[in-house]
């Protein structure tokens, strides 16, 4: 399935599969909360989406659904490699804000 | 998931008129269809209740998706928040009026073949009121998407109940038809959606047996039950390198057992597409009164069963005495 939530699901598995390994590495709280914020957003969006339509015409949602693709694949190799903690959680915040805004479109269409 | 009728003089009506409902098919192409059209409303039962408990099993995977997320909390402190828990239990209204409308169906086609007695065409014109409310219950959540598939649904319901009202068989019939080839759609649409489902149930309950894994807090010793059990022997393992071993070991089980989980899922999914497709081709036979020669259920009805079977299981030992003993685990 080429949709929205083929994306959003992507970044909320990913950390989905790793969590446990992902927040043994925070070494802060506020790495922690950092962490756990990112992961309660992925799993928001991906549910509010199976809620939704998917309108996979909307130019919006294709541009976005592309963009998120993107940031999947950088997030998938930051959280298989599991280097510094921050730069992980940089990355996965790219992704989560690019879902939420993907899924806001996909809600709202 | 049930729906309660009142006796208004248009539902009366609309169950007088749909009495005959399922004799349309019996009589749509005259006497020597009629074989036929028996045929194709047992077999739309059988797929019918096929569709209820794979609607049924994904209700009890969606249950047990809200219990672990639940369990996240405990384990990682993931806050697990009411919008998500509504979004969660929305999701689960929204499949369990699927299986209502599956229910529905069921009953209607086990009334239309059985309509030879005085009281079965009571029971037949109560089913399609029951299915024209359920269609009706639908939300419009899916977008235009599935809701072109309600709408034909819903109007080929109509055109049912109007056939009846003017005693045109034939129209009722192929009303009958319409809807099946509408059903279709609308799963095929939604299917993606339905292994969306499924996938996170298998993501975060293996994820969360990996965790507890590496944490040591399970006991992997049921792994040489293999070798200890012939010989009437318990494992009691205490060697910190042979557990390290073995939990391993079942690591790699829980990701092939998770990868597994989404295999029979997306086969049964698709098994039943195809189920649905098959059974709307052979009532549109009946409908536009050509042969109908098969006599059997389509072959993939008891792959979507097996899939089936043990989510509706747990579901009902969950639903029973707490005391009751824990049905096995079906292997295929």
């Amino acid at each position: 399935m080429q949709t929205a939530l083929a994306e959003l699901e992507t970044t909320y598995f990913t950390l989905q599969s790793q969590i446990g390994m992902l927040l043994s590495a925070c070494k802060t709280q506020e790495d922690r909360d950092a962490l756990t914020a990112k992961y309660v957003a992925a799993r928001s969006a991906y549910w509010s989406c199976v809620n939704k339509a998917f309108h996979d015409d909307d130019p919006d949602v294709i541009a976005l659904t592309t963009e998120l693709d993107t940031a999947n694949a950088q997030l998938k190799a930051a959280v298989q490699q599991l280097g510094e903690i921050k730069s992980v959680i940089d990355r996965i915040t790219k992704a989560v804000t690019i879902g939420a805004s993907l899924a806001a479109k996909v809600i709202a269409a | 998931m049930t729906n309660s009728h009142p006796a208004t003089p248009k539902f009366l009506r609309r169950a007088v008129a749909a009495g005959v409902l399922l004799s349309c098919l019996f009589l749509a192409g005259g006497c020597k269809t009629s074989d036929d059209a028996t045929a194709a409303a047992s077999q739309l039962a059988a797929t019918a209740k096929t569709l209820t408990n794979y609607y049924s099993a994904l209700d009890t995977i969606l249950g047990q998706t809200d219990q672990l997320n639940a369990v996240q909390v405990v384990l990682y402190g993931i806050p697990y928040d009411a919008p998500i828990k509504a979004e969660i239990a929305d999701t689960r209204a929204e499949i369990q009026k699927r299986a209502a409308i599956a229910k529905g169906l069921t009953e209607l086609a086990q009334n239309f073949a059985k309509l030879t007695g005085s009281t079965a065409s009571t029971d037949a014109s109560a089913s399609a009121g029951k299915l024209e409310t359920e269609v009706e219950s639908l939300k419009l959540t899916k977008g235009k998407m599935s809701s072109d598939e309600q709408a034909l649904m819903k109007a080929a319901v109509d055109l049912v109940v109007k056939a009846i009202q003017e005693r045109k068989e034939r129209e009722a019939a192929q009303g009958i038809s319409k809807f099946a080839k509408a059903l279709a759609g609308f799963f095929t649409k939604e299917a993606p959606d339905y292994e969306s489902i499924a996938r996170d149930y298998s993501a975060i309950s293996s994820s969360l047996a990996k965790s507890l894994l590496q944490n040591g807090q399970t006991d992997p010793s049921g792994f040489f039950k293999v070798a200890l059990d012939p010989y009437g022997l318990e494992p009691q393992i205490t060697d910190p390198k042979l557990k390290n071993g073995i939990e391993m070991l079942a690591e790699q089980q829980v990701d092939l057992k998770a990868k597994a989980l989404d295999e029979a899922h997306k086969n049964a999914s698709d098994d039943m597409e195809k189920c649905l497709k098959q059974m709307a081709d052979r009532i549109d036979l009946v409908a536009n009164d050509k042969p109908m020669e098969v006599r059997t259920v389509p072959v993939t009805l008891a792959n979507v069963e097996k899939w089936a079977e043990p989510f509706i299981t747990k579901s009902l030992s969950s639903a029973s005495s707490r005391s009751a003993p824990k049905a096995p685990a079906k292997t295929k």
